[in-house]
């Protein structure tokens, strides 16, 4: 991850499920403090300046969401990742109305959970002001919504160049399907079929066919990664 | 039993408290009645002795003690005063005018109204006749009684007495019959309802309660009872069905994962090899979660708890975004999948699980449809309507099996080696209902036509 603090508060009242997110998340090279309560949530989110907060909807003192709100309250602006095992859709609107960055829901992948949290790591650092996004030979434009490689000119559907524009902004990290379907097509839930790797199918027909280096990557079990070789 | 059951039960304890008090009323006017016709009729007896009194002491006072006694004589042959008595004694009692034979032993009083049963027998009467009759004493101690025989009144007023009587009684048991017979009705009626339930908490829901064909209330209640007992019943199986299938569904999975695992645990390590067989496994586990994820999702469509997410939303927008989404699927398969319609129609409801419904049916259009086949997503207004047809030109659904294609983790024949877990139109039967849209499968000849009829959208 490019610069930024990497600490991360994991709150969560479940011992094994707190000490396997410890571990997972120190391995992946994060700083992780964690709180069992929502009291201990309180005090160490105020005290620090965290990347990201996970947070469990349900803790044994305080609700996660009145935590999430209490936090706000005094001025905590680091994103919140819900992590509940309250899956239906309303839940996930409800948590993300009541202040929530992203949801995800238990039971969970390791991969799926370092995807989200890079993501919500990068939106607190950085907003991208350029109108046009590089990786490799590709270029996409934002303002024309065109897409090329070598200068070669890549006719996109508009949905598929949103699906581009989303894995290009997120390049070099893991995308899963369940975040693309809901950054690309705003569905809160999983359609249950392999859609979306057909239509990622294409939109890598269209990109990396008969180019120098294919720049789309499954990564099995999780998703998809853009980057560039080297 | 029954009869104990009758006599016990509410609505004989109502039926007696509505007797006692219409008894109670009955028997205060016929009361009433009684009493008021037995006084009216003493009161103009009495009205007429005392007008003869007083005109035979004013004979008296005219001309005296023989006056009197002549008058006394003219009485008793006048035919219109044959039931009268009249007796006039000198002050030792003896007898100077009357049709009695002695001054009456019973009379104790000296003078005013006495009654008494004339002892004496007379010709024109049989018996012991009651006699009523007023005593008048004149000045030098004469006596005067003149009466009249009341036997027919009392005789009268007795009837009356009797008739009252008699009628209340008879209205008392007329009633107490028929609310028994009435209440009897009832209790049985009951006590079939209660023999089922019992029935069924004993041995299972097949039991149902015995209609009498009377088309009475009892029949209706019994018929709808009888009918939420098959709606149970057919939830029940369902529940029971669904169970089967998820434990098969899950039982697949977790028995290859088992297995897996299994084979591996026994083997030595290998690290490429323990990897595939990893990921495989968690593939696998994924499979369950997401059926298990789809199967709480129905659950939590069919309880209704979403509609406080229904706004106005645009089905031609969804269907364009679910065709959007299925576009590269569809060209994978060689099916060209295209939109039709009206510009705008508007349906009041929840648009992700409108397009979650949709997204189910075009899916399946395109599994399901003939490879290379078209699948077209009409959304249109008709007759005010918001509809939405999704059509294919494959093998269609059989007519006997379209009912069952709702029901949870059915699979046709011919579908059962494509991917799917059966729950898809489970899901799409469930969104509908949430949104009072009817469902209509018709044949496209080839293919299917499924269409989803919403109402129009509120305001």
């Amino acid at each position: 991850m490019p610069g930024g603090h990497r600490r991360i508060l994991v709150v969560e009242d479940d011992l094994e499920t707190a000490g396997q997110l410890m571990e997972q998340l120190t391995t992946s090279g994060y700083e992780v403090d964690l709180a069992n309560s929502g009291n201990e949530a309180l005090n160490h989110g105020a005290a620090h300046d965290y990347a990201v907060i996970t947070i469990d909807r349900m803790l044994p003192d305080i609700d996660g969401i009145a935590v999430m709100r209490q936090l706000r309250d005094v001025g905590v602006a680091a994103p919140f990742l819900i992590i509940s095992a309250l899956g239906e859709v309303d839940d996930k609107v409800r948590g993300l109305r009541a202040g929530g960055d992203d949801y995800l829901v238990k039971p969970f992948s390791y991969l799926e959970l370092l995807a989200r949290l890079e993501a919500l790591g990068r939106r607190s650092d950085t907003i991208a002001k350029e109108t046009i996004l590089r990786v490799g030979d590709l270029a996409i434009d934002l303002i024309s919504r065109t897409a090329s490689r070598r200068g070669k000119e890549i006719l996109l559907l508009p949905r598929e160049f949103q699906l581009l524009e989303y894995l290009v902004r997120n390049e070099g990290r893991i995308v899963s399907r369940a975040m693309l379907l809901q950054h690309v097509w705003d569905l809160h839930f999983d359609p249950s079929t392999n859609i979306i790797d057909v239509y990622v199918g294409r939109l890598r027909r269209k990109v990396d066919d008969e180019q120098a280096y294919p720049l789309i990557h499954t990564v099995r079990g999780v998703g998809y990664c853009l980057r560039a070789p080297g | 039993m029954l009869l104990a059951k009758t006599l016990t039960s509410t609505t004989f304890k109502l039926a007696l408290i509505a007797i006692g008090t219409f008894g109670v009323i009955v028997s205060a006017i016929l009361g009433y009645v009684y009493l008021s016709t037995a006084s009216y009729v003493r009161g103009r007896s009495d009205r007429a002795i005392q007008i003869e009194i007083s005109s035979l002491q004013e004979v008296y006072e005219r001309s005296g003690r023989d006056g009197l006694i002549d008058a006394v004589r003219g009485r008793m042959v006048h035919e219109g005063l044959a039931d009268h008595v009249y007796i006039l004694v000198d002050p030792s009692s003896r007898v100077l005018a009357g049709n009695l034979e002695a001054w009456p032993q019973a009379t104790a009083e000296p003078s005013g109204w006495v009654e008494f049963r004339q002892t004496s027998s007379l010709a024109n009467t049989a018996g012991w006749p009651l006699i009523r009759g007023m005593i008048e004493i004149f000045p030098d101690g004469d006596r005067l009684l003149v009466g009249q025989d009341i036997s027919d009144l009392d005789g009268y007023t007795a009837h009356i007495k009797t008739a009252v009587i008699a009628v209340v009684g008879l209205i008392f048991a007329l009633a107490g019959l028929a609310s028994v017979l009435v209440t009897r009705r009832t209790v049985a009626r009951i006590e079939q309802i209660n023999a089922t339930s019992r029935a069924i908490m004993l041995s299972g829901l097949d039991k149902r309660i015995p209609l009498r064909g009377s088309n009475d209330e009892w029949d209706r209640v019994a018929e709808n009872l009888n009918l939420m007992l098959a709606r149970i019943e057919t939830l029940m199986e369902e529940v029971k069905q669904v169970t089967n299938n998820v434990a098969h569904d899950l039982r697949t999975p977790l028995t290859r994962m088992r297995g897996r695992l299994e084979k591996a645990y026994s083997r030595e390590r290998n690290g490429e090899h323990d990897q595939a067989l990893i990921g495989d496994t968690i593939a696998d586990l994924d499979a369950v979660l997401r059926i298990f994820t789809s199967i709480t999702r129905i659950a939590q469509i069919e309880s209704q708890a979403r509609e406080g997410a229904f706004r106005t939303v645009n089905l031609v927008e969804i269907a364009t975004e679910v065709v959007e989404l299925y576009d590269a699927a569809a060209e994978q398969d060689g099916t060209r999948l295209t939109i039709v319609g009206d510009g705008e129609v508007l349906v009041t409801g929840d648009r992700d699980l409108i397009f979650d419904a949709i997204a189910n049916l075009v899916d399946n259009a395109i599994k399901h449809g003939r490879a290379g086949g078209r699948v077209v997503v009409t959304s249109e207004n008709v007759d005010g309507s918001p509809a939405i047809s999704i059509v294919d030109d494959g093998p269609g659904i059989p007519v006997d099996q379209r009912e069952h294609v709702f029901k949870r983790f059915f699979r046709l024949e011919h579908s059962r080696y494509t991917p799917g877990n059966g729950l898809g139109l489970s899901l799409v039967a469930a969104v509908a209902r949430l949104h009072g849209a009817r469902i209509e499968m018709l044949d496209n000849s080839p293919g299917l036509k499924f269409t989803l009829r919403f109402a129009a959208p509120a305001g």
